[in-house]
């Protein structure tokens, strides 16, 4: 064993980074685009649950509604601030894209990036009521919680922290979708329009996971920025979502 | 982004051999800019013959000293260290950003806690900042340090943990591990490797009571110890780590000389370079960016803002011009090494040779 070793090797390795000046420049590139997608995401996703305040049929449910707007905003900036310390220009960042753009509901994106922002393509399709809006922040909560169980292992230290922090309040925000699925699907009429809903989310959902046999996966893999394949994760999110929607006679 | 303040040195005193320790204050009433949480590093920069530097440092001072104070050992071939070490004096003003670094975890009082530090070499300068503090703050909680060397000579702040071990009886202990020199103990000679790890925690360390283990060193000894630790029961969240990276060492190269500067034609010949493969296409020197041409050539080359803000697609130029429209996210010394921001470039000669290797 010698005093040190190359940083490709230690990363292969489960070596972790603690700081801007650790990283290669190819690890900081898709470190980068890492945090880019989840920023982007959390603030297009926060956007778009802004209308939804007004849609909920209660006082409980707008504040669900307007503290997930809120939490998830919070996130977005945390992340951000680790983009900070590579550079990025916070302020400019933070208002360099419209969050809340959407494109038209029947568009078929599948899971290719548009425009000039990094969010995930199910972040750029629009809500349509309450009914809707909890089905989305169901299916995309569950999917959220597996892909930062994966994100709390990332090789950098620092946003590896800041995904563990996150990751029980993003658990709460979809608990609260699914207390409130659980109120819909109590009538007939509330079961019927979940499941329109569950039929135009699911593939969208489910296509937020990426490609399979995606070649950056190799890339990501080799940074020890991801560890299990998008496969992996579109299979736990599958299972778990069919569970949960068999115990509210929603399938 | 982060600025850079003046920092007039105080005092400099030799540690060992290799390594000093600097003390710092700011000038112009920054003081508040400075004030550090136990672990963080400071910045610094310096011009070494028209090429800027850039080296990180742990302070090494706890929170309570009222001092800013870092170590700083010598690399072989390191420019700033060895300059450190060998011309800084007192009274010279150098130039830091404030603190950084996410290398502590919050102090909490009332709370009896177990603390382990796990430091090799100068990787020992944050886990002092880390002992002092809280073993001042947090007056119920304990610190094992397992300190790394490979000799006796070359071990930094000897005497200081001396010191700490008579203040905070009970609750501070080092076991020093020397590389190259026997000791009385088997245990503590050689280097700490899994098997290492495995025998002290099954006689002098109890894991099981530990709340946070921090490491800072070199990457084998990184991998090794935290490997260890997660095979005996700690989870991530539990475990922070400092890496000192030996990729800070040695000198920045300057920028490439233009090869061929003439202004042509309407077209560049591009030649880019992404994880080790190298491939050369025609693009025109107007309307496309680098990035997108580079994509449009199936090279899957890391963005994200594509407006000149977030630096992902931050790459280094080796031969040719190019003019850079809008630039949000680089600063002055990494422009003048070279570096650009691809979704914001456009050639102005009529070869162009780009890395996002480098």
């Amino acid at each position: 064993m010698s005093d040190t070793m190359n940083i490709d090797d230690y990363l292969a390795q489960g070596g972790i980074l603690s700081s801007p000046s650790n990283v290669s420049p190819r690890y900081r590139g898709e470190l980068l685009r890492l945090m880019a997608t989840f920023v982007d995401s959390e603030l297009a996703g926060s956007a778009g649950f802004a209308d939804t305040i007004n849609d909920a049929p209660g006082i409980k449910q707008r504040i669900a509604a307007a503290r997930i707007t809120l939490e998830k905003t919070d996130h977005a900036e945390r992340v951000l601030n680790v983009m900070g310390t590579f550079g990025v220009d916070k302020a400019r960042y933070a208002v360099h894209h419209p969050w809340a753009a959407r494109v038209a509901r029947d568009a078929d994106l599948g899971t290719s990036r548009q425009a000039t922002d990094m969010r995930l393509s199910v972040f750029y399709y629009p809500l349509q009521g309450w009914v809707d809006a909890v089905v989305m922040n169901v299916l995309m909560g569950r999917a959220v919680g597996i892909q930062l169980t994966e994100f709390s292992k990332v090789s950098y230290a620092p946003l590896a922290e800041v995904f563990r922090e996150i990751a029980p309040r993003e658990a709460r925000h979809a608990e609260l979708g699914v207390e409130g699925l659980q109120t819909i699907a109590q009538t007939e009429d509330g079961r019927a329009m979940a499941k329109v809903s569950i039929a135009f989310w699911k593939p969208r959902v489910a296509a937020s996971f990426g490609q399979s046999e995606s070649k950056r996966f190799e890339t990501l893999k080799k940074f020890g920025l991801r560890h299990r394949t998008n496969e992996a994760l579109l299979a736990d999110w599958t299972k778990d979502i069919d569970a949960l929607l068999a115990s509210l006679h929603l399938n | 982004m982060s600025r850079f303040h003046p920092l007039e040195v105080t005092d400099i005193r030799r540690e060992t051999r290799d390594a000093v320790v600097v003390t710092l204050k700011p000038v112009n009433g920054d003081a508040s800019a400075f004030d550090f949480t136990q672990g963080q590093y400071l910045t610094f920069r310096r011009d070494f013959d028209g090429v800027e530097l850039r080296r990180s440092y742990s302070i090494c001072a706890g929170k309570d000293e009222g001092i800013l104070k870092v170590g700083i050992k010598r690399v072989d071939g390191g420019a700033f260290s060895t300059w450190a070490n060998e011309h800084l004096s007192k009274g010279e003003i150098i130039e830091a950003m404030p603190p950084m670094g996410n290398f502590f975890t919050a102090i909490e009082p009332e709370i009896a806690k177990n603390y382990i530090g796990f430091a090799g070499g100068s990787g020992i300068t944050p886990v002092l900042s880390i002992i002092k503090t809280v073993l001042a703050r947090e007056p119920k909680s304990r610190f094992t340090l397992v300190y790394a060397n490979r000799q006796v000579s070359t071990i930094m702040f000897r005497e200081e943990l001396e010191d700490l071990k008579n203040i905070y009886l009970g609750r501070f202990s080092v076991l020093h591990v020397l590389e190259s020199e026997a000791q009385e103990i088997d245990l503590f000679t050689g280097r700490i490797d899994a098997e290492k790890c495995a025998a002290l925690f099954s006689t002098w360390i109890d894991l099981k009571a530990v709340d946070t283990a921090f490491i800072c060193g070199p990457e084998p000894m990184m991998l090794a110890i935290a490997a260890a630790l997660r095979d005996h029961g700690l989870n991530d969240s539990q475990i922070k780590f400092e890496l000192f990276a030996s990729g800070q060492g040695g000198r920045a190269k300057a920028k490439a000389v233009s090869v061929n500067a003439a202004d042509q034609g309407a077209h560049c010949d591009a030649t880019v370079t992404l994880d080790g493969a190298t491939r050369s296409f025609k693009m025109p020197k107007q309307g496309e960016s680098l990035l997108d041409a580079a994509l449009a050539n199936h090279m899957d080359a890391p963005y994200a803002c594509k407006a000149g803000v977030c630096s992902t697609c931050r790459a280094k130029v080796l031969e040719g011009e190019v003019e850079m429209v809008t630039n949000h996210a680089l600063e002055d010394y990494e422009v003048k090494q070279g570096y650009v921001l691809t979704c914001q470039c456009y050639p102005l000669t009529d070869k162009v040779v780009v890395s996002f290797d480098q």
